[in-house]
């Protein structure tokens, strides 16, 4: 079961990081467009539509990818204080309620406008038009992804109600790695604690 | 059960509106409208439950929708929702606002990574040693010019946590203002543009963030400027808290030929590096060396000079003048203050540092100027102008007197600068070479591109994630490891920021359909408000969403409510925005759901408690509310940038 469960989250962050790559194409893409126009005097009529695409890849791919990583934002004034037992519960009902409706409805619809855009072979308004069907494509794939995901989710708020606590996840890169941070300035653990006199003898005077 | 005390303003709120709901719904005769209030409260106690924002608004309004299409036609209803969603979902995805979204993001991680803030921090606490309260201002310095050009408050918070904290508290500074500082300075950030929560308010309500930038760079430094008079006002009135440095941590160690030459001819800079190169009475040192420290020595008066230079072309060229004045005023008046952007309050003696601003202002405008050119005459003229004072206007050809004046106060000034440039300074002026300054040029560059209108916020954004680059690589910190951190990173933070549009933008259509916008016009309007009350009470009930939620949350939700009320009232949306943007910082430091103060409670030593970090950061908060009157007193701190420059 665990291992199961690791399969689509390693799915879902592999699927992540690739598109998350074209951050690095659109500042690369966005760089030369400036620079093209500014300086060589050619601007590009496709540019732009090629940004938003990159764009709009790259966040909804990354949909899944961030669910796996629980980077999505969430209210905290009570769940970090809840039990796991307590937070799988209103994880579980919310997640059937509100989750799977929402991005079920979203992949089928997604689908269908999508397969319509195909149908018609669209392009993007333009002097030098792209194929936009392919971009479209990505509304019913992400949500898919995102429905796996959620479905995973839903399993591991199952285990932790029987278990009382959370089964673990991929690890992946965090946004303050405080240990990181810690190695980047060169500050260890035991000089933390020896601040500790400071703040004792501080209290004491006061 | 017992609740435990962390639990209880949670669900005390949450009876709140729960209880409101069952008294004021007028359950005999429920109108659409009041489906859609219902909506609202409804969504508030479900974020509240912790449940991913961005799923719980797109179910919600996926099924109110529903319930809307379905009172008008049941057979189509379904077919209608679908296309309301993935409609909803495409326009976020082809929005070319939020697209400066991932790259101001992955700007921000590349330039954390390039582990400038050590420097950062140690070179300009050794400018402010004299300062009273020396480390605290320098501690608001570093967080506000990092959080500016990263924009990550966790990170930030926790860089400061680790370098700042122990080095207050080892020179014995109060806990509390310690941390009050750190936690504080982090969150400006957030509204010191380039500032991703501006994004997300113009995208939200559609304002142009080109002018939302302009309009929250004043009120932004006045922020921090506060902050910084605060705690020198402070420590000069209850030094126990902040106590001055010792001699010896002050003492910045000479490299040999420095303290060769110090000793045996002067202890100043320049004199000292002209007569060595002489060779009569100093041997052993090469000359490339003293040509190299005399370049760097220089360097203010080179940037000075050409600049003015250029703005002597610019002025006898038939164009406007604006700029002189403001960047010497700005000269001027960080003069004896070091290099804290605005002015901040009583200080003493008059120090030679603070004239090291200029060259940093002066050195960007250049980088504008020089693009400005291609311009038209009309945004040429403000290309140069580094902000404040509009108080020369714009003279015509044969330089005028304005210019001269600015010209001599300014080399004065830098004669000034040089009878106290010791050695010592000169090792200053090289740390901070090495650190402030290409931050500062960075951001200011990126800025100063969208604000004068030579590139649009995508490609600044772009440009300076470019740039990110080229100062990671220079610190030699740049590696494939970094590079993919930052990359994913970008994706996590864009994906959170953007999905939740996906959600709130369902929402708010299903909110729209169901009347709920209309039912709160009527009432508000009902109300008979005048705009000084309707702003009181917006900004009461931001300020008191900040305490259970973040401020992302806030604005995709209830920006859209506020916006179109704002006609009613004649209140500018972008005015709205920038006390929205001060109002918000409120949100990162109002506990219990105060980031910041966990941050750094993270990596402080165990003693300190999470009690004493809440109440350091109360006159902090305090002092945002103060600018939030301020700014609504005077809307001239913001308007006047964006009025100047797009009017």
């Amino acid at each position: 079961m665990q291992k199961l469960l690791l399969f689509v989250d390693r799915v879902s962050t592999f699927a992540g990081h690739f598109f998350s790559w074209s951050i690095v194409g659109l500042t690369v893409l966005i760089s030369w467009e400036v620079f093209s126009r500014y300086v060589l005097n050619t601007p590009h009529a496709w540019a732009l539509d090629a940004q938003i695409m990159l764009y709009g890849v790259m966040f909804m791919m990354a949909g899944a990818y961030t669910l796996a990583a629980g980077g999505h934002v969430r209210g905290d004034v009570l769940y970090s204080f809840f039990q796991p037992r307590t937070q799988a519960a209103i994880d579980l009902v919310l997640y059937v309620l509100f989750f799977l409706p929402g991005i079920f409805a979203l992949a089928y619809a997604g689908w269908v406008y999508a397969a319509d855009s195909l149908a018609i072979r669209e392009t993007t308004f333009s002097p030098e038009p792209l194929p936009l069907y392919p971009f479209k494509f990505f509304i019913p794939l992400a949500a898919l992804f995102l429905f796996l995901q959620g479905l995973v989710e839903i399993t591991r708020c199952v285990l932790c109600l029987r278990d009382g606590k959370w089964p673990s996840r991929v690890r992946d890169v965090e946004e303050v790695d405080v240990d990181k941070l810690k190695e980047m300035v060169h500050v260890k653990d035991e000089d933390i604690a020896k601040l500790d006199e400071f703040v004792i003898r501080q209290e004491q005077k006061s | 059960m017992k609740v435990k005390k962390e639990l209880r303003f949670g669900f005390a709120l949450m009876a709140v509106i729960l209880t409101a709901i069952v008294v004021f719904m007028p359950w005999g005769h429920l109108t659409s409208g009041h489906l859609g209030l219902l909506m609202l409260a409804l969504i508030v106690v479900a974020i509240m439950l912790g449940f991913p924002t961005a799923f719980t608004l797109m179910g919600m309004g996926v099924f109110f929708a529903w319930l809307s299409y379905r009172s008008v036609d049941p057979s189509l209803a379904v077919q209608q929702t679908l296309d309301l969603m993935v409609q909803r979902a495409y326009s976020v995805m082809t929005n070319d606002v939020l697209i400066a979204i991932p790259l101001f993001v992955f700007m921000g991680y590349i330039v954390e990574r390039a582990n400038l803030i050590a420097q950062l921090f140690k070179s300009i606490h050794l400018a402010m040693a004299r300062v009273p309260g020396s480390l605290a201002v320098a501690t608001l310095i570093t967080c506000a010019i990092f959080a500016t050009a990263t924009g990550i408050v966790g990170a930030v918070v926790t860089l400061m946590g680790l370098l700042a904290f122990p080095a207050m508290l080892r020179a014995g500074y109060d806990v509390r203002l310690s941390a009050g500082c750190i936690t504080a300075g982090g969150c400006l950030g957030i509204l010191i543009p380039p500032s991703v929560l501006l994004i997300v308010y113009g995208a939200t309500a559609g304002v142009s963030v080109v002018q939302l930038y302009a309009g929250a760079f004043f009120p932004g430094i006045m922020l921090a400027g506060l902050y910084i008079g605060y705690v020198i006002v402070r420590s000069k009135l209850q030094p126990q808290l902040a106590p001055p440095l010792p001699a010896e941590e002050r003492v910045v160690a000479l490299p040999d030929f420095a303290r060769a030459i110090s000793e045996t001819i002067t202890r100043k800079a320049l004199p000292g590096l002209i007569a060595a190169f002489k060779g009569k009475r100093n041997v052993n040192i090469p000359a490339g060396r003293i040509l190299g420290q005399l370049a760097i020595a220089l360097l203010p008066a080179l940037v000075w000079f050409g600049s003015m230079g250029f703005v002597y072309n610019s002025v006898t060229a038939p164009a406007e003048v604006v700029d002189v004045s403001g960047l010497v005023e700005m000269g001027m008046e960080t003069a004896p203050e070091a290099l804290t952007e605005p002015p901040a309050g009583g200080v003493e003696e008059p120090k030679a540092e603070g004239i090291q601003e200029p060259p940093g202002a002066e050195s960007a405008a250049p980088v504008t100027e020089a693009e400005g050119v291609a311009l038209p005459p009309g945004t040429e003229a403000e290309g140069v102008s580094e902000p404040a004072a509009a108080s020369a206007p714009a003279e015509r050809q044969p330089a005028p007197l304005a210019f001269w004046l600015v010209l001599g106060i300014g080399t004065a000034a830098l004669l000034a600068f040089y009878a106290l440039f010791t050695f010592a300074r000169l090792e200053i002026f090289k740390m901070l070479l090495g650190s402030f300054f290409p931050l500062a040029v960075l951001i200011l560059a990126v800025l100063g591109s969208i604000v004068f209108g030579l590139a649009t916020p995508t490609e600044a954004a772009a440009v300076g994630a470019l740039g990110g680059f080229v100062l990671a690589a220079a610190y030699r910190q740049l590696n494939f490891g970094v590079v993919k951190e930052s990359v994913f990173l970008t994706a996590k933070t864009s994906a959170m920021v953007c999905w939740l549009f996906v959600g709130s933008s369902i929402f708010s259509a299903a909110f729209a359909l169901l009347g709920g916008q209309a039912l709160i016009e009527q009432w508000v309007l009902s109300l008979n408000l005048t705009p000084l009350q309707f702003m009181i009470l917006a900004q009461f009930i931001i300020f008191i969403l900040g305490w259970p939620l973040e401020w992302t949350e806030i604005i995709v939700i209830f920006m859209p409510i506020f916006i179109p009320l704002l006609a009613h009232f004649n209140i500018d949306p972008l005015f709205f925005g920038l006390l929205v943007a001060l109002n918000l910082q409120t949100a990162f430091l109002s506990p219990p759901v105060a980031m910041a103060a966990f941050y750094l409670k993270g990596v402080s030593p165990p003693h300190v408690t999470l009690n004493q970090i809440f109440r350091g950061m109360m006159p902090f908060m305090l002092i945002q509310v103060l600018a939030l009157v301020l700014l609504y007193v005077f809307p001239g701190i913001g308007m006047w940038l964006p009025s100047v420059l797009y009017k």
